[in-house]
């Protein structure tokens, strides 16, 4: 028997089998990420224009996050359990005689080794020669890459059932992006320090699996923080029980949808209000000046927009404890109309969106109070010249649009997942991501071609009238075929189109203050143009259609 | 006996003509059927026979490809508030919200329904001694089943369709689970849609009955009708046969020598005119229980 034979009979050869035969079609797409690099590399080390240099840049970079994100999907060995309900280690391995830390180890190591040697292989011989590359180590990189990678092994294993184990998984993620950048900051701990921070941080994943994996087997654990089990089940969760009846079906609705995701993106704020503060103390203490605050209040101001964006495809799943994007049955068999289920979760994202802001008012409040000692607003340049009413009006404006837009971000991906096919979700995000760069390199382009730029502008407006007669268009197809096919009501029709036109006419209204603060009225048609078209009207038109596309098969 | 025609007024389901394929596949071929008010319709088969496609058709999960159907005279599909609204509904899969308490699921499912009645859900949730405050994701698939059995219940549907409501349960379940439909349908008269392959719960419940095979429908009528309709007969030969006996009209042949034990749909005579024609005598007969004439007819020739 040759050694190869003998090892596929072992149990870590089939385990390591079961891992590479699942997967190894989408390895063969790594290798294809791996070559358009390499590719992109050929033809900027071949004289391409600074314009091309900066679209294959580009093009590398997306190459290279995919490739990351789909070995993190290949070598994470987690599977959906037999009701399709958890992700998780797959559940029939803890059945077998082997060892916890085999069943540790053998995918976290095999990860390791299968990933390592491909980021290498990118950040040197594709990332590095594209340049710029972050004034980091290769090795350093790979660290970290790797510690975030057995941590998301690491929690996905051990919290299948937590329904906020995907914030957990984003706090993972950012102090794991905040220690990788510790290098590059003005203040950081000495080299010595950080490579021992980061083998910690890639050596404490395991036991952290481990400890899951182990009370998991054992039946005392089922994915749920026992810990806080008692506490929750006998004092917090009894706020939450809903002891009066719901007034009307969409009362009970929205109060779904709000349990189910309404408290994610403001927990999400707040810890990253909690995360500012603590690192603004820390620098503060070590080097005596608290940091920028405009620095920090613009992180504090994108966090919730960004996440806001990535939680959009989440609000088209009616249960996040289900992979599926079918829709479950005792959602289905309910006697509403699919533009009354839209409508709940439009008001839940409206509401949710409200709350984030109002605790990041908050929270900016106390950051300016704590840390910044009112330089802020003292600062020359910031000063209005209203005074404090000009504030406080400015404040106000300034919260209301990033309701809108978070609001947006929300909302505004939703129909693709409604369809309930995973193929669509797909291509459309595929589409908007190819329109993305597109636009992204026309952006670039006239930015560093001034006759481009000279040629483009007069075709700006025509272009961005264009794209809104198209989705007008659009969404009047959509809420005629919606009134025919009675998935949606005239009601319902009336607040989309309404929350439409207000959206679009209160960005028009602050971009012509702020277009008359920047003394470039010129902006104004355009920024409007770009309002209207940004909020969603033809996504808000089609979702009844794409909910009774899933609800009707 | 057949069902109501389409013309009935009294149809609260009329099927007609409804075919389905998933693929090339045909998951139901040109289905009819029509179910009166009142009555308890069981619908059996064996899996994979269409059973849950046909319901999903009547819930308007599913979009008919050809053909009709009509539930309380409306398409499901156009007029989904209006169906589902009249409509009980528990399924095979119990597809419930694990995060929501008991009390908190049956406020939701009520907001729904403006026909809820506070006091029969209180008195079906005493009767499946359910905890209200205990979530959803920690009770066992009996106490599943219960839950969905009382949302379905607690606002007095005209119409109730039980998707294998007993899969995997115990008897004690599945029995409280029957006497509820049991009760629904003796003290209120509603109308029952009952699909399971444990057929000794069919015959207990179920007046009228449609047996799929394959997607098409291959028995249709009351209950009792299509118990009488077949024989379980003992065939027996003067000589040992080597192989089974070809009897016109038998639906299953088993047996070796000379003894062979047939399931004959028709009436007496038509069997001993047919067993004197290959030379056999009937010496034993028996109505059979649907269980034997599903195996029989489902299953093919050999059992």
């Amino acid at each position: 028997m040759t050694a190869i034979a003998w090892m596929w009979r072992t149990t870590l050869g089939a385990m390591l089998w079961e891992i590479w035969g699942r997967h190894s079609g989408k390895f063969g797409l790594q290798a294809a990420a791996l070559a358009a690099g390499l590719f992109c590399v050929h033809c900027k080390q071949h004289g391409a224009s600074e314009v091309l240099g900066a679209v294959l840049l580009l093009v590398s970079w997306c190459c290279f996050i995919t490739a990351y994100l789909q070995l993190l999907m290949c070598c994470a060995y987690v599977e959906l359990d037999a009701g399709k309900a958890k992700v998780g280690y797959p559940g029939r391995l803890l059945l077998k005689p082997v060892s916890t830390a085999r069943l540790v180890l053998t995918p976290m190591v095999f990860g390791g080794v299968i990933t390592s040697p491909i980021l290498l292989v990118w950040s040197e011989f594709v990332l590095k020669p594209l340049g710029p590359f972050p004034p980091f180590d290769s090795v350093w990189a790979l660290m970290m890459l790797l510690s975030f990678f057995w941590w998301m092994q690491a929690v996905t294993w051990s919290l299948p059932l937590l329904q906020t184990r995907s914030l957990i998984l984003i706090v993972v993620a950012v102090v794991h992006l905040l220690v990788a950048i510790l290098p590059v900051m003005p203040i950081h701990p000495s080299p010595a320090m950080q490579w021992a921070m980061a083998a910690a941080m890639l050596v404490s994943a395991v036991p952290v699996a481990w400890m899951g994996l182990s009370l998991m087997r054992q039946g005392s654990w089922e994915g749920t923080v026992l810990v806080f089990k008692p506490w929750s089940e006998n004092r917090l969760a009894g706020l939450w029980i809903r002891r009066k009846r719901f007034g009307s079906a969409f009362g009970a609705q929205f109060w779904l949808e709000w349990r189910r995701l309404g408290l994610a993106l403001p927990s999400i704020a707040v810890a990253s209000i909690l995360a500012i503060l603590l690192i603004g103390a820390v620098v503060k203490r070590l080097a005596g000046a608290a940091p920028p605050p405009e620095a920090l209040l613009s992180i504090m101001v994108l966090v919730p927009l960004a996440i806001g964006g990535a939680m959009g495809q989440g609000m088209a799943n009616f249960d996040l404890a289900n992979a599926s994007l079918t829709l479950p049955v005792f959602i289905s068999v309910r006697p509403m109309t699919n533009g009354g289920f839209i409508m709940a979760k439009l008001a839940m994202a409206l509401a949710t969106s409200v709350l984030t802001w109002l605790l990041m008012a908050v929270g900016a409040v106390c950051f300016l109070a704590l840390l910044s000692k009112g330089s802020l607003p003292s600062n020359p340049n910031l000063a209005a010249a209203g005074g404090p009413m000009a504030w406080v009006v400015g404040f106000g404006l300034v919260f209301i649009f990033l309701v809108l837009v978070t609001w947006k971000n929300l909302v505004g991906g939703m129909a693709a997942g409604l369809t309930g096919r995973r193929w669509i979700l797909t291509a459309v995000s595929l589409t908007k991501l190819a329109l993305l760069l597109c636009v992204f390199s026309l952006v670039f382009w006239a930015k560093v071609d001034d006759s481009f730029r000279s040629r483009l502008l007069p075709w700006l407006t025509p272009i961005l009238a264009a794209c809104l007669t198209a989705k007008v268009a659009v969404s009047i197809a959509g809420f005629t075929l919606g009134l025919r096919r009675n998935t949606t009501t005239v009601a319902a029709i009336a607040w989309m189109v309404g929350g439409w036109l207000a959206c679009g006419l209160f960005v028009s209204g602050y971009a012509a203050l702020a277009c008359i603060a920047l003394h470039h009225p010129e902006l104004w048609l355009w920024l409007v143009l770009g309002a209207f078209l940004q909020f969603p009207l033809a996504d808000l038109a089609v979702s009844p259609l794409a909910l009774a596309w899933n609800r009707h098969r | 006996m057949k069902f109501p025609s389409p013309s009935s007024a009294e149809a609260v389901i009329a099927v007609s003509g409804l075919s389905r394929r998933f693929g090339t596949r045909a998951a139901l071929d040109d289905v009819s059927v029509f179910v009166p008010r009142g009555s308890v319709l069981g619908l059996v088969g064996e899996n994979g026979a269409g059973k849950t496609t046909l319901i999903k058709h009547l819930l308007g999960s599913l979009k008919a490809q050809a053909g009709s159907v009509r539930v309380f005279g409306l398409d499901p599909v156009g007029d989904p508030v209006g169906v589902l609204g009249r409509l009980g509904y528990l399924s095979e899969r119990r597809d419930l919200p694990g995060w929501m308490r008991v009390n908190e699921f049956m406020r939701y499912t009520q907001a729904f329904y403006p026909a809820w009645d506070e006091s029969y859900a209180a008195q079906l949730l005493e009767q499946f001694q359910l905890d209200p405050t205990q979530k959803i994701k920690t009770l066992s698939q009996g106490q599943q089943a219960k839950i969905g059995l009382l949302t379905s219940l607690a606002y007095r549907p005209e119409l109730l369709i039980l998707d294998e409501p007993s899969s995997g349960l115990d008897p004690v379940v599945r029995r409280d689970i029957l006497e509820a439909i049991i009760r629904m349908v003796a003290e209120e008269g509603r109308t029952v849609v009952f699909s399971s392959h444990l057929l000794d719960e069919v015959e207990r419940v179920a007046d009228h009955l449609v047996m799929l095979q394959r997607g098409r429908v291959i028995l249709n009528g009351k209950t009792e009708e299509v118990r009488r309709g077949h024989i379980l007969a003992v065939l027996a030969f003067a000589e040992p046969r080597s192989g089974a006996p070809i009897l016109a009209g038998a639906h299953a042949v088993a047996g070796y020598g000379s003894e062979w034990r047939v399931l004959f749909g028709g009436s007496r005579l038509d069997l001993e005119a047919a067993a004197a024609g290959i030379g056999a005598r009937v010496v034993e007969e028996r109505t059979p229980t649907l269980d034997e004439i599903m195996v029989a007819r489902a299953g093919g020739k050999g059992s």
